[in-house]
């Protein structure tokens, strides 16, 4: 690696390092700024006084927020983010984050590799026919797959695919380190329903940028040095038009993020997103805490990622 | 501006879109008046009665007619979507116009912070703030517009810094125009449409948000109609009467439907550079 590369490569981290902070810093002090007391939260309204404190000595509550927050970041860095305050006996945040992420990134690029094989076929042929009925309807699908809301999809998918052919489960989730196939069997129909508004955002801007690819000047030279055309198309074309394709579905993680948490919830899988959600209905601030950080650090690596990888697809950088 | 309206008659999509927008908000405006129904009419004869001539979209566990209670819900969820992204849309516009006049470290500090809102997945942001600020009509706005804000920021802050070398900008700076004046009055007519464009799109990721928040329990709290509170209810007693689910969401989908080729058409006619390059 050269030293600009790597400077730039140091510059990133430095950015990224400094975000997380600013992100947990957002998360600590918009969380001690809620209405309701935590301690009553979890002990119930008429808890005696000396509970009460005693709930707040264990959790460092009574301490100043500065101290608090010192406390927890510097936890957080070692993975000790406190404890649940409602899951039983005060189960280690860490240890639910570690025992719930496995399953989220499962779900989440699950789902991520469908959207990228649907929208690579689609936009593919929508672009190659253009203009042509394959293409309206490929494009017509494209947008009505933008509109539908994905927990709405979730359910329809369940009840026509799953109530008519048993291949599917209608309910649960085999964890993928339990065994992988049932895995991939009890997550087809959650990510599909997380993957087709992707699929259909992909589709469009792979459509877009083929079409515009496809009559640049290089591509007409490497027509006329007499390659063949599924050749041009593979190495040429399709090689160019990943760029804006790529860096779109690293935009577009954020949302994917989204729709896993509700879908998660929705088929009763045990990831982060649903955690996230019943500690929202519990008032686990510890917990939610975690987990918004959490998802900003997935997004924030998955950025970096995208960067990497444009870099590698775009020639004129690699230079 | 008669080639833009001739342009605009020709586009399928936005014709399209703009047919399908009207019929929506024209159920949705004059749904107490189409349907013989109440949205909070109990019937409990007909109780989760399939969809028939008399329900279009059959009746809910209370015997409610459905249809007209997706009515009176898309009232409520359009209205929180709107003025969500409205709310998100005049503060991030305030501020990314700012930061572009001003720049260096204030611009800096601004953009820092778009960037950090906008590294949280929209969704997670929202379940968040639901969280710090209670459930509720008001806070489901309020979390739209957070999510919206930096979008806007970021986007009017790269439109207005690509204006402010163009003589007309200039022109109004050397005859000691205060920014206060300049910005809303010089530049923001020229940014407009693609901020409402934005806006177009923005509204119905605000509805799907509405929704997916409001059927988790965490947004709207019944007994308020909505289209997420709808569609929650339809999930209690989805094994029994499936349709309730189903259509509801479907009429949703087609509503959002209606606003997405509106936007595409927007935008295609105030780019012409993507037209160009997105095809028909």
């Amino acid at each position: 690696m050269s030293s600009p590369a790597l400077r730039r490569a140091l510059r990133r981290a430095g950015i990224l390092l400094l975000t997380v902070l600013a992100g947990a810093l957002a998360v600590f002090f918009a969380m001690k700024a809620t209405p309701g007391d935590p301690a009553l939260a979890a002990l119930g309204e008429n808890a005696r006084p000396e509970l009460v404190e005693a709930f707040r000595h264990t959790h460092g509550l009574d301490k100043p927020l500065p101290v608090q927050f010192l406390a927890w970041i510097t936890g957080a860095v070692q993975g000790d983010f406190g404890r649940s305050l409602t899951l039983a006996g005060g189960v280690p945040v860490g240890e639910l984050i570690a025992s719930r992420l496995p399953v989220t990134a499962f779900v989440g690029l699950y789902a991520l590799v469908l959207a990228a094989a649907i929208s690579l076929v689609v936009g593919t042929v929508a672009a190659l026919q253009r203009g042509k009925a394959a293409d309206t309807v490929m494009t017509s699908f494209a947008v009505l797959g933008v509109s539908m809301p994905d927990f709405w999809l979730g359910y329809v998918l369940v009840f026509f695919l799953a109530l008519n052919f048993p291949l599917f489960p209608s309910y649960g989730f085999t964890a993928p380190a339990e065994s992988l196939p049932g895995a991939l069997l009890s997550g087809f129909l959650p990510a599909l329903a997380i993957a087709a508004p992707m699929a259909a955002v992909f589709s469009r801007v792979l459509r877009a940028s083929l079409l515009e690819v496809m009559h640049r000047p290089y591509v007409q030279v490497a027509r006329s040095l007499g390659h063949s055309g599924p050749f041009v198309f593979l190495h040429t074309i399709l090689r160019n038009a990943l760029i804006p394709y790529v860096t779109i579905i690293g935009l577009q993680v954020r949302y994917l993020l989204g729709g896993v948490v509700v879908i998660e919830r929705v088929f009763g899988i045990p990831g982060l997103g649903s955690l996230m959600v019943d500690a929202a209905f519990g008032r686990d601030y510890p917990v939610i805490q975690a987990c918004a950080l959490t998802f900003l650090v997935i997004v924030l690596l998955t950025n970096l990622f995208v960067d990497f990888l444009c870099m590698r697809l775009d020639p004129k950088a690699r230079a | 501006m008669g080639g833009l309206l001739r342009s605009a008659l020709r586009s399928r999509t936005l014709l399209t879109g703009l047919l399908i927008t009207l019929l929506v908000l024209f159920g949705i405006l004059a749904g107490p008046w189409l349907t013989p129904f109440a949205p909070e009419e109990m019937d409990f004869i007909n109780v989760l009665t399939p969809p028939d001539a008399i329900h279009w979209l059959g009746t809910d566990s209370f015997g409610r007619d459905v249809l007209s209670r997706v009515l009176s819900g898309g009232q409520v969820s359009l209205l929180i979507s709107t003025c969500g992204v409205l709310a998100g849309a005049a503060l991030g516009v305030a501020l990314g116009m700012s930061a572009a006049w001003r720049g260096g470290t204030y611009e800096a500090i601004l953009m820092a912070g778009c960037d950090l809102l906008f590294a949280f997945p929209s969704f997670v942001l929202a379940l968040f703030m639901m969280v710090v600020l209670g459930f509720g009509v008001q806070n489901v706005i309020i979390a739209i517009a957070l999510t919206y804000l930096p979008i806007f920021a970021r986007l009017s802050r790269n439109l207005t810094r690509a204006l402010l070398p163009e003589p007309f900008v200039q022109a109004a700076r050397l005859m000691g125009q205060r920014p206060a004046r300049i910005l809303p009055f010089e530049i923001l007519p020229n940014i407009l449409s693609t901020l409402l464009v934005q806006a177009s799109i923005g509204i119905a990721f605000g509805i799907v948000m509405e929704a997916g928040l409001s059927f988790l329990g965490l947004g709207v709290q019944p007994p308020t109609p909505s289209l997420g509170t709808i569609l929650a209810d339809g999930r209690e007693y989805f094994q029994r009467a499936p349709w309730v689910l189903t259509l509801t969401g479907l009429v949703v989908s087609v509503a959002l439907l209606g606003l997405n080729l509106l936007g595409d058409g927007l935008r295609d006619l105030t780019d012409p550079r993507l037209r160009k390059a997105a095809g028909p």
